[in-house]
């Protein structure tokens, strides 16, 4: 009898641990949403919603149709993005790399840019990803401070070489992306 | 659309366009309200779109990696951190990207703890480059930072292409990179610390 009422209170806790668990998942994930993904959509919906009934887009488009439809203007954005003073100042939150990246969205989606620079894009408007956290992600690992003195410049300076770089391999890695549906 | 009936003056069609003084104040006001109806439209669509596939998708994963446990990743830490070049795989792609899945930004930088000094860096920013590629398919990783991704990807969508095809390209092209990170910051790094050396 013992036994038995020990397999009922283990399958019990387990069963509990496990819909306790989603649970909390769940709570987390609605956390998530309410506190950083809706209060962005918002954001970018207005600018968005600026855009597409103003001036702006085509004034935007006619800036942007020339630099993001070449891998030229791609690795210019890039190189812009990765200068160790302003990759810093680019990165927080990655908001520029947000409100650029809606941007090139709106334009892909009326035509102007070519789908298939989506790919490459994507890296060209994010080099500085993480220059502004450096400090604090190193100290997240733990490091020394002697450490942090030289990866903030490493990092940085790297950051000048790969980030084109990136652009680079995804322009050869978007060859027949959305290219057959033309 | 609901708001639209709280904007008075965009229902009348019938009449004559208002002119002078007060007409130029109107045709403002309308093309005032017409950004934030428009902005109403994109959000709405947003919401109806991406956001209840997002909840449920990161409901699942949440669940999954606390079913796991994140703690079981400290081994392949350690892993990473041995010697030579058949750990660097390791060290830069898989370990960066295990630890954004289990761990998400920011805490996936904690993982660097179990590396040497002089690999820290090139960690960190193997990581931290690793945060926007991932969500194309694991948007649980950076909920916050979502728009890098879904930004592009909305232009992709009106296309009426999917978007399978650019997530699982820009996974993997941001796999590659943040290896090329890794090997460029570490040796960097390397340069600038036997720098520092000699001239204390």
């Amino acid at each position: 009898m013992d036994a038995l009422t020990n397999l009922i209170v283990k399958v019990g806790r387990s069963v509990g641990g496990v819909v306790g668990t989603l649970y909390q998942a769940g709570r987390d994930t609605v956390d998530t949403v309410i506190r950083n993904v809706i209060p962005f959509m918002a954001f970018i919906s207005f600018i968005i919603g600026l855009i597409l009934t103003t001036g702006i887009g085509d004034w935007i488009a006619k800036g942007l149709k020339g630099s993001a439809s070449s891998l030229g203007g791609l690795l210019l954005i890039s190189i812009v993005c990765a200068i160790p003073i302003l990759s810093p100042l680019l990165g927080p939150g990655a908001v520029i790399a947000q409100i650029v990246g809606t941007l090139l969205g709106v334009e892909i989606g009326k035509g102007n840019i070519p789908a298939q620079y989506s790919l490459p894009a994507l890296f060209a408007i994010n080099p500085q990803v993480g220059c502004d956290f450096i400090p604090v992600g190193l100290a997240l690992g733990e490091a020394e401070p002697e450490t942090v003195e030289i990866g903030v410049p490493a990092v940085l300076f790297s950051r000048v070489i790969t980030g084109p770089l990136s652009v680079v391999i995804a322009y050869f890695a978007s060859f027949g992306l959305y290219s057959a549906a033309k | 659309m609901a708001l639209s009936g709280l904007v008075v003056f965009a229902a009348g069609v019938t009449v004559d366009k208002p002119t002078g003084f007060l007409g130029a104040l109107a045709t403002a006001a309308e093309d005032f309200i017409k950004v934030f109806n428009k902005g109403g439209t994109v959000l709405l669509s947003l919401m109806g779109g991406i956001l209840p596939t997002l909840i449920v998708l990161l409901t699942a994963v949440n669940a999954l990696v606390r079913l796991i446990g994140p703690e079981k990743i400290e081994n392949l830490g350690k892993a990473a951190a041995r010697p030579g070049i058949q750990w660097y795989p390791v060290r830069y792609m898989i370990l960066p990207f295990v630890s954004v899945f289990m761990l998400t930004n920011p805490m996936a930088y904690t993982m660097g703890r179990f590396l040497p000094e002089r690999l820290k860096p090139a960690f960190y920013d193997s990581a931290v480059s690793f945060v926007h590629p991932i969500l194309g398919i694991f948007p649980h990783a950076n909920p916050g930072e979502l728009f890098v991704y879904v930004g592009i990807a909305t232009g992709i969508q009106q296309l009426g292409y999917g978007l399978g095809d650019l997530a699982v390209r820009y996974l993997l092209v941001g796999l590659v990179v943040i290896f090329i990170r890794g090997i460029v910051t570490e040796a960097i790094t390397a340069k600038m610390m036997s720098r520092a050396e000699k001239a204390a």
